[in-house]
C-alpha cells in the first residue's frame, strides 16, 4: 500500500493547467483552451511565434494575469487571488529584457528583494545572497549599480535573485534572448544544473538549441496548443514548426531536404545526425 | 567618408568611481553607401556606446570624429555653434526595441511625426509614409491602423519605417532582430537588405546572431573590451582560429562547411553563406 501510496504522490504534477483560456479584450482570446501537465522536476520549453500566446501563458502561470476560464494548479494548490502569493514563492521567473526587471539600487539589494518579501533573516539573507551571486559570477559585483552592468550580467543577477528564493519551478521566459553567444550557453548551463537539481524547467524561446535541451515540446499557434511532444521528435516534425514561424535547426533541415530530393547517402545523413544532436 | 573616428575613446563616469573607457582608440571609416556592416561583440564591448558616437548622440571623450563633415572632439560640447540635428538626419539610429517608443493613434501619425518635427509638409510627409510602408514589407493599409494592434514584428516595421521617412542616408541598427521569431527575423532582414540594395543607403547592423553576420555582412566590425579588434570580410573572420576569445561563434552553416570537410572530405563548391545556397551545393556533392 505504502509503495502505491508514494507512486501517486510523485505522479503529482507540479502544475496541471485545466481548459485555460485568456483575453485581453472582449473580442478575441489570446490563449483557447489550454491543457498541459507539467511533472516535478521536468524540462518543458514553449515554442511559438511572435503573439501566440507563449508570454501570456506565462503570466498567468505566476498569476500577473487571471484566467477567463479554466483552472491552473500548482503543486496541489489551485491558483485565486487567496493563493497566488503562495504560488509564487513555489514558481519563479526570469524576463526577456533585464533592464525592466532590476529593482534594486546594487547587485545586492536587487538579488535581496525577493528575500525581503519571503521574509528571510537578516543572516540567511547575506548568507544567500553571497552563495547564488558566487554561483552567477556576479559576486565581484554586488555593490554595482545596475547602469554599470552589461546585459547578460543584469540577466545573471535577475537569476541569482530568483535561485536564492529557491522555488521549485523557474520560468526563463525568452530569457537567452538578449544576450551574446557566451552568456546564453551560460544561462543553458544553469538551466541544466537546476534541472539536474529538480527543479521544474519551462523555457519559452525561439532558439531551437534551447529547446533541443528539454524533455518536451509544446508547440503554440495562435493561443492554442498545436502539438505537444518529445522534444526529439517536435525537433524533427517539420509541418508543425513551420506552421508556427519557427525553423528546423540546420542539420535536420538540411535532413529532411535530402529526403525530399531523393538522395540516399548514408554517411552525409550520419553526419548530419550527429551535428544535430546537443553540443 | 561619410562617418570618420580618429583615436576615439569615451569614458563612462560612475558615481562610486572614476568610471571607465567604454572605447579606447578606435579608428574606422564608413561609406555614405553600398556598406552592409555588421558590428559584433560580447555584452558590454562596447557596441552601443560606438554607435551613439555615430549620430552625435554621444561625443568623443579623446580623438576626433567628423560625421558628414561636420569635426567633433570633447570640446564640441562647449561650442553652442555646432549644430548635431542636421547629422541625426542624415545617421538614423534604431534602438533596440523601438516599438516601445510608438506612441501616436495611427501608424501613418507615427511615420510622418520625424520628418515634420524636421520641417516637412504635412502632404509630402504623408506621400512618403505610403512609399516607405510598403519598403518595410507591409501595405497602406496599416497606416490607418493603431499601432498597438499590431504583432511585435510589425511594430518594429512601423518604427523603422518612422527612421527611413526622414530620409537618413545611413541606417544604424541595434539588434533589431532580438525576440523575433525565425520567420519574423527572416523577414526584417530582408527588410534591411532592401533598404541596402535598392535605396542604396549604409546599413549598419549590431546583433550577436552569427548566422545574420555570415549570409548578408559585407563588412564586420568587432568590439572587445572598447576596442576594435577587427574590421574586415566575414570569411576571414570566421577563419580565425581565436574568435572564441572574442566571444564570437562559428556561424551554423560554416560548421556543417567545416564538418564536410572535415569529416567527409566534400568541399562545397562557392561555400555556400545562406541555408539555401547550401541546400542548392549539397544537392551538387551528394
Amino acid at each position: 500500500m505504502f509503495t502505491i501510496f508514494e507512486e501517486l504522490i510523485t505522479m503529482n504534477p507540479m502544475i496541471e493547467i485545466k481548459d485555460v483560456s485568456f483575453a485581453y479584450t472582449q473580442a478575441k482570446n489570446v490563449l483557447q483552451n489550454i491543457n498541459l501537465e507539467i511533472k516535478k522536476g521536468e524540462w518543458i520549453t514553449i515554442l511559438g511565434h511572435n503573439g501566440s500566446g507563449k508570454s501570456t501563458l506565462s503570466k498567468l502561470l505566476i498569476g500577473l494575469l487571471k484566467a477567463k476560464t479554466g483552472t491552473i494548479t500548482v503543486d496541489g494548490t489551485e491558483l485565486n487571488e487567496n493563493t497566488v502569493y503562495d504560488i509564487r514563492k513555489k514558481i519563479g521567473i526570469v524576463f526577456q529584457n533585464p533592464d525592466n526587471q532590476f529593482v534594486g539600487v546594487t547587485v545586492r539589494d536587487d538579488i535581496a528583494f525577493g528575500l525581503e518579501n519571503l521574509q528571510v533573516e537578516r543572516e540567511e539573507m547575506i548568507e544567500r545572497i553571497d552563495t547564488y551571486a558566487k554561483r552567477v559570477g556576479m559576486f565581484d559585483f554586488l555593490n554595482k549599480e545596475p547602469q554599470q552592468l552589461s546585459g547578460g550580467q543584469k540577466q545573471r543577477v535577475a537569476i541569482a535573485g530568483i535561485l536564492a528564493m529557491n522555488t521549485d519551478v523557474i520560468i526563463f521566459d525568452e530569457a537567452t534572448a538578449m544576450l551574446d553567444p557566451k552568456g546564453r550557453r551560460n544561462i543553458i548551463g544553469y538551466m541544466r544544473e537546476l534541472n539536474k537539481e529538480g527543479v521544474t524547467i519551462i523555457t519559452i524561446t525561439h532558439d531551437m538549441k534551447e529547446a533541443l535541451e528539454s524533455d518536451r515540446i509544446v508547440v503554440l499557434k495562435d493561443g492554442e496548443i498545436l502539438k505537444v511532444d518529445k522534444s526529439e521528435n517536435i525537433l524533427k516534425d517539420k509541418h508543425t514548426l513551420e506552421q508556427s514561424n519557427l525553423e528546423l535547426l540546420l542539420p535536420i533541415e538540411l535532413m529532411h531536404y535530402l529526403e525530399e530530393e531523393k538522395i540516399d547517402n548514408p554517411m552525409l545523413k550520419e553526419f548530419l545526425w550527429q551535428s544535430s544532436l546537443k553540443e | 567618408m561619410a562617418i570618420q573616428f580618429e583615436r576615439v575613446g569615451y569614458q563612462y563616469t560612475g558615481i562610486d568611481e572614476r568610471g571607465y573607457m567604454a572605447l579606447s582608440d578606435v579608428s574606422l571609416k564608413i561609406d555614405k553607401t553600398g556598406e552592409f556592416i555588421t558590428l559584433i561583440g560580447e555584452t558590454g564591448s562596447g557596441k552601443t556606446t560606438l554607435a551613439k558616437h555615430m549620430n552625435a548622440l554621444f561625443l568623443p571623450s579623446e580623438g576626433r570624429m567628423s560625421i558628414f563633415g561636420l569635426k567633433l572632439s570633447k570640446d564640441t560640447k562647449k561650442n553652442k555653434k555646432v549644430k548635431l540635428n542636421p547629422i541625426r538626419q542624415k545617421v538614423g539610429l534604431v534602438f533596440q526595441f523601438p516599438e516601445y517608443q510608438l506612441f501616436e493613434e495611427t501608424v501613418l501619425k507615427d511615420i510622418i511625426f520625424g520628418p515634420k518635427n524636421f520641417g516637412v509638409k504635412h502632404e509630402a510627409a504623408v506621400r512618403k509614409a505610403e512609399e516607405i510602408i510598403e519598403v518595410v514589407g507591409l501595405d497602406k493599409s496599416y497606416l490607418e491602423r493603431s499601432p498597438f494592434n499590431l504583432s511585435g514584428g510589425e511594430k518594429k516595421r512601423v518604427s523603422i519605417a518612422g527612421i527611413l521617412a526622414m530620409e537618413p542616408d545611413i541606417l544604424v541598427f541595434d539588434e533589431p532582430t532580438s525576440g523575433l521569431d525565425p520567420l519574423g527575423r527572416r523577414a526584417l532582414l530582408k527588410v534591411f537588405y532592401d533598404i541596402h540594395e535598392r535605396l542604396d543607403k549604409t546599413v549598419i547592423i549590431i546583433t550577436h546572431d552569427m548566422d545574420t553576420v555570415y549570409e548578408y555582412a559585407k563588412r564586420v566590425l568587432v568590439m572587445r573590451e572598447g576596442v576594435l579588434v577587427y574590421d574586415g570580410a566575414p570569411e576571414q573572420l570566421f577563419s580565425r582560429k581565436n574568435i572564441e576569445n572574442w566571444n564570437l561563434e562559428t556561424p551554423e552553416i560554416l560548421k556543417i562547411v567545416k564538418g564536410l570537410e572535415e569529416k567527409l572530405s566534400i568541399t562545397l563548391k562557392d561555400t555556400p553563406r545562406s541555408r539555401e545556397k547550401l541546400l542548392e551545393a549539397l544537392k551538387e556533392v551528394a
